[in-house]
C-alpha cells in the first residue's frame, strides 16, 4: 500500500486544472489523507500552461515533494516539461498525440498512456467539459479510492447550482473514466492508497482561513478592491457577513479601501481591508493614518512577486521590510506571519484582538503560495474565541466622566476610545499632531509627549504576541529560520537532512514586529551554522535580524527568488555544501 | 433646543473675511435648524485650509488625508447610518487628489453631506493653481498663467448620476445655510459646492466679483431642479455661474441596499462568538 503520493494535473489554462485539482485534493483528504497543494498558474485567462500539484500522505506533511508520481496532462506540451520530476515507475495520462516522439531513455521506467480525454467526452457525453471528471474518475481507478466518495463531492459541488441532471451525467462521466482507466492500465501500475478515518479535519486554503478568522473574530466590515492573490479573502467573506448583520464594500482602489476601513472603524466595526502588493504600496499613507490617529484596524497582505505589476500570480516574500518601516514617520504597527492555514486561522482571530487592544494597524502577512494553496488542518476549535475590545469604552462610562480625552497620556500610552453617538465623547480623530483631546497642537513638549505614548503602546506586548516556534532538534549544529509558506520546505529539507544524518533546528518567526529580539538572539546562540530562508532576492529577514541584533554573528542566506515556491531540495543543497 | 452655541468649540483663526466663517455658520444654521445632537453629528474634513472646520466645531470628527475625506465618511456612514455625515472637502481635496471617490460616491448615492468649499486656489500652500482656477490665471505656480482650463463639481456630478447637486456662495450664508440643511434631509450623496473667496491668494474671485457673477436658480422662470436639462443648461450658462439647488433626484442610497438591517447598526451588533454556527460554516472545508 501506498503512503504518500504526488500527482500533477496540467494543461493549459482554460483546460480546468484548477477545478480537477480542487476536486482531487477533495477526494483525497475524504480519504483520510493529509493533503498540500500548489498551483503554478499565468497572469492569463486562457491559453498559457498552468499545473497542479496534489501531494497526499497518511503522516503529517508540511510541503511538495521533489517528485510527480502520476501526471495527468490535458496536452502534450506540460508532458514535455513536467517530464524531469516524474519519479520512476510514474504513470502519465496524455490527452493527445505525440507521445511516441519522446526519447527512449527519458521514458525510462515510467509509463504512458494515450487517453483522448476531449474525444471521449465529446463523443460519449456531448461536451468537452465532461473531459475533468472523466479524468477523475480514471484516477479512482488506478488509485484504487472509493468512487461514492467522488459522487458525493459532484453533488455537492453541482446540485444547487446546476440541478439533478448535471449531477447525473457528471457521475456518469466519472464511472465511465473509471472503467476506461481499467481497460488502458496494467493491474501492475495501480497505486492503491490506504486508507484512515477522515475525521475532525478541514482542507482549506489560506485565504478562506483568514476570512473565517475574521468573521469568528467579528469583522463585520470589510472594504477592497480586487487584486490577485487576495481577493479570495473577499470572496468567501461576502458570502458570509451580511448573514451576520456586516458589510462588504467593494472601492474604487485601495486608497479607499483602507480609508474605509479606518472610517469604519473609527464609527466602531472591526473592519479589515486584504490587499497584495500594488495595492499595498497605494495604502501606506493610510497606513501611516491608523497609526497617527490610533484606529484599529486589519490588513491582510497576500504577497506576490514585485516590484511593480510583477507577476500576480507568482508567489513572493518581498514586502516584508514595507510594512516594518514604511509610510513616512514613525508609529507603532505589528505584522503577523502566519506559517500554516491553521495558523492563518489562528493568528487572524488574534489579530482584531491586537488591534482594538493596541489600538493601531496589524498586518497579517501571507504569499500567493499560502493563500490559494489548500492544506488540510485540525478543524477549528470556535468555543475558545474571546472578543476584547480593549479599552473601547461603554457609553455609561463616558457619562460619569469630568472630561473624556480620546488621547489621554496613559502610563502604557493606550487611551480610551469613544464611538459617534456617544454622549460626551465627542472628540477629533486626527491625522495632524494633535493634543489629548485630539485637536491640533504644534507644541514641541505636546509632540515629544504624544510620541512617547503612542511609540510605549508595544513596550509590553510581547506576551500578547505570537512568539516564534521551534521545529526540530533540541540542539544541533544547523539552524534554520524562516517565516510564513516556506515552512513547508523547511520542515521537508530537515527530515531530508535527518536521513543524510545531519540534524537541524527551525526557527519560524510569527510575529515579524514588534520583533521577537530575545527569543532570536536565544536561538542564534544554540547553533553553529545559521541559515536565513526567504523567497525574495535580498534576504529582508535576515536583514531585520542584522538591525535588531548586534552582534549577531554570520547569517548565510538562502534565497529563492524564481517564480515558484522552495522544493525541499533548494535547501537541503545549499546547507550540504557549506559544511 | 439647540443654538449655534451647541455646536461652537472655539473661534476660527481663518484670514479675517475668509468664505470658510460663512461656511462655519451656515453649517451651524442647518444643524441648529435640524435640531442635530452634536454627538450624533460627524464631520470628516480633508487637508486644506477648510480641514481646521472640526476643529472648531463641537461633535465628532475625522480630519483625515489628503483627498480622503469620502471613503472615511462612507465607512462611518455604513457603520452606523443613523449618524449625520458631513464630509467637507476644498477644491483641491474633491477635484483634483480626491476626484476618484467623488465621481464613485456619486455613483454610489452614498448618504453622505459633501460639502466643498472652492476658493480656486491652494491657499494652505500659499497659493498654487487648483483644478478650479480660471484658464490664465497667474498663481505661484503659474507664473505665465494657468494652462489649464477649470473642472466643474456640480457639471460633472450632473453627469456622473449625482442626486443633489447644489452651489452656493459663502457671502450668502442664509441661503447657502438652506442649501446644507436640504443636503443633509436628503436620502443620498449631496453635493454642496460653495464659491468661498480666499481673501489672502486669489485677488480675483473676490466677494464682489463672485456677487457680479453670480445668478440663482430659483429665480429663473420655470426652473425645476428634478429636470435634468434644465440643470444641464443652468450649469452651462455663459456668462454667469448658477447657484442655488441645482439638481435633485430620489434613489436608493447605498447603505439601503447594502446594509443588511438599516435599524440595527454594524455598531451596535453584540460580536459574541456563536461556535455552534461558525462550525457548521466551517463544515464546509470537511
Amino acid at each position: 500500500m501506498i503512503k504518500d503520493l504526488a500527482l500533477m494535473i496540467a494543461g493549459k489554462a482554460g483546460d480546468g486544472v484548477l477545478f480537477t485539482g480542487n476536486v482531487l485534493a477533495k477526494l483525497l483528504k475524504r480519504h483520510g489523507w493529509e493533503i498540500v497543494t500548489s498551483r503554478d498558474f499565468p497572469s492569463n485567462i486562457r491559453g498559457e500552461s498552468t499545473s497542479y500539484a496534489v501531494r497526499a500522505s497518511l503522516d503529517s506533511i508540511y510541503g511538495l515533494s521533489d517528485q510527480v508520481d502520476i501526471l495527468l496532462a490535458f496536452d502534450c506540451e506540460s508532458i514535455l516539461t513536467h517530464l524531469p520530476e516524474i519519479a520512476a515507475n510514474g504513470i502519465v495520462f496524455c490527452d493527445g498525440q505525440g507521445l511516441t516522439a519522446l526519447p527512449p531513455e527519458q521514458a525510462r521506467d515510467k509509463s504512458f498512456h494515450l487517453f483522448s480525454l476531449r474525444a471521449l467526452a465529446r463523443e460519449q457525453f456531448g461536451q468537452e467539459i465532461f473531459k475533468n471528471v472523466i479524468a477523475l474518475g480514471a484516477l479512482c481507478y488506478v488509485l484504487d479510492l472509493d468512487a461514492s466518495l467522488l459522487d458525493g463531492i459532484i453533488s455537492e459541488m453541482f446540485l444547487k447550482r446546476k440541478g439533478e441532471q448535471v449531477v447525473q451525467k457528471n457521475v456518469q462521466a466519472a464511472r465511465f473514466g473509471f472503467k476506461r482507466a481499467r481497460e488502458i492500465t496494467a493491474d501492475s501500475e495501480k497505486h492503491p492508497l490506504a486508507r484512515k478515518p477522515d475525521n475532525d479535519r478541514i482542507l482549506i486554503s489560506g485565504n478562506e482561513a483568514i476570512g473565517l478568522g475574521a468573521l469568528a473574530a467579528g469583522c463585520r466590515y470589510f472594504a477592497a478592491y480586487p487584486i490577485c492573490p487576495a481577493s479570495e479573502i473577499w470572496q468567501w467573506l461576502v458570502h458570509h457577513l451580511p448573514d451576520f448583520g456586516g458589510a462588504v464594500v467593494q472601492t474604487e482602489d485601495e486608497l479607499a479601501a483602507l480609508n474605509m476601513a479606518l472610517g469604519a472603524s473609527f464609527a466602531g466595526a472591526r473592519a479589515m481591508t486584504s490587499t497584495s502588493g500594488p495595492g499595498a504600496s497605494l495604502m501606506m499613507e493610510a497606513f501611516g493614518l491608523a497609526g497617527m490617529a490610533e484606529i484599529p484596524v486589519v490588513i491582510a497582505h497576500v504577497q506576490r512577486l514585485g516590484p511593480a505589476t510583477g507577476m500576480p500570480t507568482k508567489s513572493q516574500q518581498g514586502d516584508v521590510l514595507q510594512w516594518i518601516f514604511g509610510s513616512h514617520g514613525e508609529f507603532p504597527r505589528i505584522v503577523l506571519a502566519p506559517g500554516t492555514v491553521g495558523e492563518c486561522f489562528e493568528l487572524t482571530v488574534g489579530a482584531f484582538n491586537l488591534a482594538d487592544k493596541y489600538q493601531c494597524p496589524v498586518i497579517i502577512l501571507t504569499e500567493l503560495d499560502m493563500g490559494q494553496n489548500y492544506r488540510t488542518t485540525r478543524a477549528f476549535d470556535f468555543s475558545g474565541i474571546r472578543v476584547d475590545r480593549g479599552k473601547l469604552l461603554r457609553p455609561e462610562e463616558l457619562l460619569g466622566m469630568a472630561e473624556f480625552k480620546r488621547y489621554e497620556l496613559t502610563e502604557d500610552g493606550i487611551s480610551p476610545r469613544s464611538l459617534p453617538s456617544w454622549k460626551n465623547g465627542s472628540h477629533l480623530a486626527e491625522s495632524l499632531e494633535h493634543d489629548e483631546r485630539g485637536y491640533r497642537d504644534e507644541d514641541p513638549l505636546n509632540r515629544r509627549r504624544m510620541m512617547e505614548k503612542r511609540m510605549r503602546k508595544l513596550d509590553q506586548a510581547s506576551p500578547d504576541l505570537y512568539s516564534p516556534q521551534v521545529w526540530g532538534c533540541q540542539k544541533a549544529e544547523v539552524g534554520l529560520i524562516g517565516f510564513g509558506s516556506t515552512l513547508g520546505a523547511i520542515l521537508e529539507a530537515m527530515e531530508q537532512l535527518r536521513v543524510k544524518g545531519i540534524p537541524s533546528r527551525f526557527l519560524q518567526l510569527r510575529t515579524l514586529w514588534p520583533f521577537p529580539a530575545a527569543e532570536v538572539r536565544q536561538f542564534l546562540g544554540e547553533s553553529q551554522d545559521i541559515f536565513v530562508v526567504e523567497h525574495n532576492f535580498s534576504g529582508q529577514l535576515a536583514t531585520l535580524i542584522k538591525s535588531q541584533i548586534s552582534p549577531c554573528g554570520e547569517l548565510k542566506n538562502i534565497l529563492n527568488y524564481s517564480t515558484l515556491p522552495f522544493t525541499p531540495r533548494e535547501i537541503v543543497e545549499p546547507v550540504l555544501r557549506s559544511r | 433646543m439647540k443654538t449655534k452655541e451647541s455646536y461652537h468649540r472655539l473661534d476660527p483663526t481663518w484670514c479675517k473675511g475668509c468664505g470658510l466663517f460663512g461656511v462655519f455658520d451656515a453649517l451651524k444654521r442647518a444643524a441648529v435648524a435640524l435640531d442635530i445632537e452634536p454627538e450624533n453629528l460627524v464631520i470628516v474634513t480633508g487637508i486644506g485650509c477648510h480641514g481646521r472646520l472640526n476643529n472648531y466645531f463641537r461633535s465628532y470628527g475625522f480630519h483625515g488625508l489628503h483627498g480622503r475625506t469620502i471613503p472615511v465618511a462612507t465607512g462611518i456612514k455604513l457603520v452606523n447610518p443613523r449618524l449625520q455625515v458631513v464630509a467637507v472637502s476644498g477644491d483641491g481635496d474633491a477635484y483634483s487628489i480626491g476626484l476618484g471617490h467623488f465621481l464613485h460616491a456619486l455613483r454610489k448615492n452614498v448618504g453622505l453631506t459633501y460639502i466643498v468649499v472652492d476658493n480656486r486656489i491652494y491657499a494652505l500652500t500659499q497659493g498654487q493653481a487648483s483644478p478650479t482656477t480660471d484658464f490664465g490665471m497667474v498663481t505661484l505656480s503659474t507664473p505665465l498663467g494657468s494652462k489649464d482650463y477649470p473642472i466643474d463639481g456640480p457639471t460633472l456630478a450632473l453627469a456622473a448620476g449625482g442626486t443633489f447637486i447644489a452651489r452656493g456662495f459663502s457671502g450668502q450664508v442664509a441661503h447657502l445655510a438652506s442649501l446644507i440643511e436640504q443636503g443633509m434631509k436628503h436620502g443620498g450623496f449631496a453635493l454642496i459646492d460653495i464659491l468661498s473667496p480666499c481673501v489672502t491668494h486669489n485677488k480675483v474671485n473676490s466677494y464682489d466679483w463672485y456677487k457680479q457673477h453670480i445668478f440663482h436658480v430659483e429665480d429663473v422662470p420655470g426652473y425645476s431642479p428634478r429636470d435634468k436639462a434644465k440643470a444641464w443648461a443652468a450649469l452651462n450658462s455663459p456668462e454667469k455661474i448658477a447657484i442655488g439647488l441645482i439638481y435633485e433626484e430620489d434613489k436608493p442610497s447605498f447603505e439601503e441596499l447594502v446594509l443588511p438591517d438599516m435599524e440595527k447598526s454594524i455598531a451596535s451588533l453584540d460580536l459574541k462568538v456563536d461556535a455552534v454556527r461558525l462550525g457548521k460554516i466551517a463544515d464546509r472545508f470537511r
